[in-house]
């Protein structure tokens, strides 16, 4: 029993015991799964969530910059076309933004796959999986069709509303009436008047919007059946896998802490005020 | 500049991504066809409750091995082996998934049981798909037993009286059609209308049946009654025990049809005035309470329990023991449960074959059923319907209990109409749930079902009956002690029967672990010893020559030595692979087992002296097939593994990797690959043979390398280690994909046509006609018509056609055994003196016909009036 104790670490204060439980944690020592195995075979909590989170990172990260950079290209155009029609549909539409994108997959499933079948239910890959690796990348990419199309639907819509409307705001600053007043090019006074100055406001909202699809994960991977880390979290609850529950929302934890970094180099980036040592030297 | 930089940067950061997740998890780059050849054949029942089931002597004249139904037209005569070319497993979500993905030819065909009767239309509309039908699920109300709890609540379900009246609280019609859409039978018995028990006892299930059907006034005054001599009170319409209302904590499981039930048994509770706490719980949140508590904390009252048979069980008796006494499971619940003694004595019995007769076992089992319905530990609902479906241009054999994904022969049968190759795509809800090793790995039938595809059994069971049919072996031989009720159905085994059977001395008793050696009967009995039954199987001579392995190996003798002592080995703590969790099983095997003894080694004569049989002599032969609990592995295979486990970096079982730290053994994928081929180079070039001191005998030092090499060629063309003989092998494995792939064997020697047969089972089709109205006191006749498709039924396929007659309160007044016309024309004749008994009014007369093609009995009624002369 004392053996047993010792090896558990049970003999430790609590206190103790928590931060090197902690520490464990944040270094991915999470031990073994209670009940579940990696899709390799392994009991290794560690192996069970490294071997899904590529494919979380590649749906996910390929859906959000496709959004972020559709999201951009929409709201200038529409700022540019502010009370026109397909700004007025934007617009109207921005509520639906409210709905998950797990809700609009099911239904685009229910169209595509169900009714048109020209597009996969979900999965990673064809059945059989082709051979050679191109087909095999190509085939990932069919798959992933469906689910970036939700992504996008769930979030397009209130993204290009609220930045168009940072567009106009921008747009209407002396410095762009004054550009617009020295002849420059509408384009260049896109690029350099009212992109850039918006950017920091863009990009934040973004990030936020980045945070709260992945809280989405585990249902939105479920419907598409989709390998990734969120159906392994969605699994482990469901089986009351402590240590792969554990580790699940660590490396949540640390996708948040690396977006919020990435903001903060991206920041550096796009806004001189807030770059180091960007002023110049004495 | 930087934003370029950052742009590009992000592409390829995710074309990276791309091209990493493009890598298949464990890609074995497949060739056509496997090394060798190897044979083919199917061998033991997965699952069946085993069991003694007829009379010693009297047992009907053997028929030839069944010859099934339709004959699949083979299109090419020669072809060997199965008739697609692939299959490919994958996995999907859930059962939702399945009808939608049917539809939209995503797959061919889906592994799964499903019950939704909505599913079920769907299906029967749509001229693309097809099902097959099986009944192998059940439902029950499973009752804490408990009185009083721990902190003094009443929990009325402790009284066996108020557990017997919940038979009345239930309407099982209703559950049956309103709640399953017609997809189950009614249940009040542990014993399953699918399988051949229920067809032999059906006079008794009939009585029972009527006897318990639904009476919510009559159960509401034996619950008043017995409420109040526990010192309960009808407060305001509810009933209260010491001031407290009386609350049934009820777990309605979420997943199926149980939350339906579960809140249709509440419903009835609270009208009998009960307060009724419903919380609906998931298998994982469920289990740690009504399995894993102890009853007396009172976490629980009663929780909707759901089983599954996944065989043909021929005998169901030891389902008493199981169901309601402690010898079913070491769980609190089961070591909660007491029973009257004479129920205890008859259920213990019967769960051991502790009979002489059949008559003694019908009489057995008689007052078990009596017994069970007053213990009512359990109320059982409804034996559930479930289908299978998949392509209407598929064709495959399936078990009447355990479906597709369940039947031993779904690799031999499964095939396009009127074509051969191609692939077959078969999604299931998972694949790869857990580590595949022969010896302890995984045992979800997502994993099994692609198993049996990749090796073979020496004898198969019958999809329809449960008997077991010879794949392998060409003979059998079972002797059994005087006087017990073994049978004898089909002429590939004989049956005879000794006063006393010897056990010579030199047969193998047990195993030394630590000198790894067998330890002879003259060792561990000394004074001599007996069995019950003595079992010689007997394979084809050139089974050594046609059998190989997918990697190449001939099949050898050795296959057969290592799996007797890995019979005995890890129970034994001397031994290097020694695995706890294996002990019990190894304690019970001993406890009947008494030794097996190799007669001849070309050609393989094996007996086997043992005091376990079933009913069935065909389902009592001993083979030693080398087919593991969770596979088919070669000596050499299973020579890697030992290696790792005995080195501490790998375990067999789930249990002990836990215990030890290390990961669970897996020969198809993950960490486990790498270690296990360091020990196959460290065996290879050691020249290893697991167990040496026996082994050596058996096999060669050249055999030993040979077999080596074979298999380190065999990974690095796939990349894994599963290696099987059957009709398919292990050709792909994307773990990231959740896909397994397995081509056919070309290899493989016997012809595709071998089980082609079973296309359909052969239930009987039952219609009753005679006349509307019968003068009691006159003779009155009754013609039966027996077909299928149609057809007549042969006489000689027909083992039974019963006639049951009940008046109008369900009460039985005769019943008898039908004469035989001709083939699917039987007659009933009630004579004056049987008429004279029936009280005047509605009649209902009912057939049960038993087939020795089926397991599934089939029903025909018909009503008639009873008027005084």
């Amino acid at each position: 029993m004392r053996l047993e104790e010792k090896r558990l670490g049970l003999d430790r204060p609590f206190v103790v015991r928590s931060f090197l439980f902690l520490r464990n944690a944040l270094t991915l020592r999470l031990g073994f799964a209670e009940r579940m195995v990696s899709d390799a075979g392994s009991r290794q909590v560690r192996l069970i969530i490294l071997e899904r989170l590529p494919t979380t990172l590649l749906l996910f990260g390929t859906a959000d910059l496709l959004l972020f950079f559709l999201s951009v290209f929409v709201a200038l155009v529409l700022s540019r076309q502010y009370g026109s029609f397909w700004d007025r549909v934007f617009v109207a539409l921005s509520p639906t933004s409210a709905a998950p994108g797990w809700f609009y997959g099911i239904f685009l499933i229910l169209i595509f796959a169900s009714w048109l079948r020209i597009l996969p239910f979900g999965d990673l890959v064809d059945v059989p999986p082709p051979e050679s690796r191109v087909l095999y990348a190509l085939s990932v990419l069919k798959h992933m069709i469906l689910p970036t199309m939700a992504i996008i639907l769930s979030a397009i819509f209130i993204s290009v509303y609220s930045w168009r409307t940072f567009f106009l705001i921008y747009s209407s600053e002396d410095y762009v009436e004054l550009a617009r007043a020295k002849g420059l090019s509408g384009r260049t006074i896109e690029r350099r008047y009212i992109l850039r100055p918006t950017l920091p406001t863009i990009i934040t909202s973004f990030a936020l919007m980045v945070i709260s699809l992945w809280t989405g994960a585990p249902i939105f991977e479920t419907v598409f059946n989709w390998p990734g880390l969120g159906r392994t979290l969605f699994q482990a609850i469901g089986l009351f896998d402590i240590p792969v529950i554990v580790g699940s929302t660590v490396i949540f934890a640390y996708l948040l802490a690396i977006t919020v970094f990435l903001l903060d180099i991206l920041y550096a980036l796009v806004d001189p005020r807030v770059r180091i040592g960007g002023g110049h030297k004495q | 500049m930087p934003r370029k930089r950052l742009f590009w940067s992000v592409v390829v950061l995710l074309i990276m991504t791309l091209a990493l997740t493009a890598c298949p998890g464990q890609q074995a780059t497949p060739t056509t066809a496997p090394p060798e050849e190897p044979t083919e054949a199917p061998a033991a029942p997965p699952t069946p409750t085993e069991a003694p089931m007829e009379q010693p002597t009297e047992a009907p004249e053997p028929t030839a091995t069944p010859e099934p139904t339709a004959t699949p037209e083979p299109m090419a005569e020669d072809r060997t082996g199965a008739w697609v070319d692939q299959v490919v497993f994958s996995a999907l979500e859930s059962d939702d998934q399945a009808i939608p993905r049917l539809e939209a030819d995503d797959i061919d065909l889906y592994g799964g049981g499903l019950s939704d009767p909505e599913a079920f239309a769907r299906v029967k509309e749509n001229p693309d798909l097809t099902y097959v039908l099986s009944f192998g699920t059940y439902t029950e109300l499973t009752f804490n037993p408990v009185l009083t709890f721990n902190d003094g609540r009443l929990n009325p379900f402790g009284d066996p009286q108020i557990r017997e009246a919940m038979n009345w609280v239930v309407d099982r019609d209703y559950i049956v059609q309103e709640i399953y859409g017609g997809l189950a039978r009614t249940k009040y018995l542990p014993i399953t209308s699918a399988f051949p028990d229920y067809a032999r006892y059906v006079d008794k299930v009939r009585e029972l049946e009527a006897r318990y059907s639904y009476d919510l006034e009559r159960a509401r005054q034996v619950i008043t009654e017995r409420m109040q001599a526990l010192g309960a009170e009808m407060v305001d319409g509810k009933w209260t025990y010491n001031g407290e209302p009386v609350t049934i904590i009820f777990l309605i499981r979420t997943e199926d049809e149980r939350t339906q039930i579960g809140d249709y048994v509440s419903n009835q509770l609270e009208e009998l005035g009960f307060t009724v706490d419903r919380q609906y719980k998931t298998r994982t949140e469920a289990s740690p309470i009504w399995y894993g508590s102890d009853p007396a904390e009172g976490q629980w009252s009663i929780y909707t329990g759901g089983w599954i048979t996944t065989a043909v069980d021929r005998d169901q008796g030891s389902n008493f023991a199981f169901f309601y006494t402690n010898l079913g499971l070491p769980g609190p619940l089961w070591q909660a449960y007491e029973n009257d003694p004479d129920f205890y004595d008859v259920a213990e019995k019967l769960a051991n074959n502790e009979f002489n007769s059949m008559e003694e076992r019908d009489q057995l089992f008689r007052q078990a059923m009596d017994y069970a319905l007053q213990d009512s530990v359990r109320v059982w609902l409804a034996d559930g319907v479930t289908f299978t479906t998949f392509s209407a241009d598929l064709e495959v054999a399936y078990d009447l209990a355990g479906g597709v994904q369940g039947a031993v022969l779904w690799p031999y049968t499964l095939r396009w109409k009127d074509q051969v190759g191609g692939t077959v795509r078969w999604g299931q809800q998972g694949v790869l749930i857990e580590p595949w090793n022969p010896l302890g790995g995984s045992n979800w039938i997502y994993d099994t079902d692609v198993q049996r595809a990749i090796g073979e059994f020496a004898t198969v069971p019958n999809p329809y009956t449960g008997l077991q049919l010879p794949n392998r072996i060409e003979r059998a031989e079972v002797v059994a002690e005087t006087g017990l009720p073994i049978r004898r159905t089909l002429d590939w085994v004989t049956l005879e029967f000794q006063d006393e059977i010897t056990v010579p001395e030199d047969a193998w008793a047990d195993w030394d672990a630590a000198e790894q050696r067998f330890v002879t009967v003259a060792e561990k009995f000394p004074d001599g010893a007996t069995a019950k039954v003595k079992t010689v199987v007997y394979y084809p001579e050139d089974l050594f020559d046609k059998v190989k392995w997918h990697d190449g190996s001939p099949l050898s003798l050795g296959d057969f030595v290592i799996n007797m002592i890995l019979t005995f080995d890890r129970g034994k703590q001397e031994s290097e692979i020694f695995d706890e969790a294996v002990v019990p099983s190894l304690e019970s095997f001993l406890s009947v087992f008494k030794g097996v003894r190799i007669v001849s080694t070309d050609p393989l004569v094996i007996e086997t002296y043992s005091d376990s049989y079933s009913l069935d002599a065909e389902n009592t032969v001993s083979t030693w097939w080398p087919y593991y609990d969770q596979g088919q592995s070669p000596w050499h295979a299973l020579a890697i593994g030992y290696l790792a486990e005995a080195n501490g970096e790998l375990a067999f079982t789930s249990d002990k990797s836990e215990a030890a730290g290390v990961e669970w053994m897996n020969y198809v994928s993950g960490p486990s690959l790498e270690i296990l081929k360091k020990y196959l180079d460290q065996a290879m070039e050691d020249g290893f043979i697991p167990y040496e001191p026996t082994l050596s005998e058996y096999i060669t030092a050249d055999e030993a390398q040979a077999r080596y090499e074979n298999l380190a060629n065999w990974y690095e063309e796939m990349g894994h280690f599963w290696v099987g003989t059957g009709p398919f092998y292990l050709s792909r494995v994307d773990t990231t994909a959740q896909v397994v792939v397995i081509d056919r064997n070309e290899e493989y020697p016997d012809l595709a046509t071998k089980w082609a047969g079973f296309g359909e089972p052969k239930i009987a089709d039952v219609e009753v006609d005679g006349p509307g109205q019968v003068t009691t006191g006159e003779e009155a006749t009754f013609e039966i018509y027996v077909t299928f498709r149609d057809e007549p039924y042969p006489a000689d396929e027909i083992e039974t056609v019963k006639y049951l007659v009940f008046d109008d309160a369900g009460n039985l007044l005769v019943s008898g055994e039908a004469e035989l016309v001709e083939d699917g024309m039987y007659e009933v004749i009630l004579t004056g003196d049987d008429t004279q008994n029936i009280p005047a009014g509605a009649v209902k007369l009912e057939v049960a016909v038993t087939s020795k093609m089926v397991s599934v009995p089939s029903f025909g009624s018909f009503e008639f009036v009873a008027v005084a002369p």
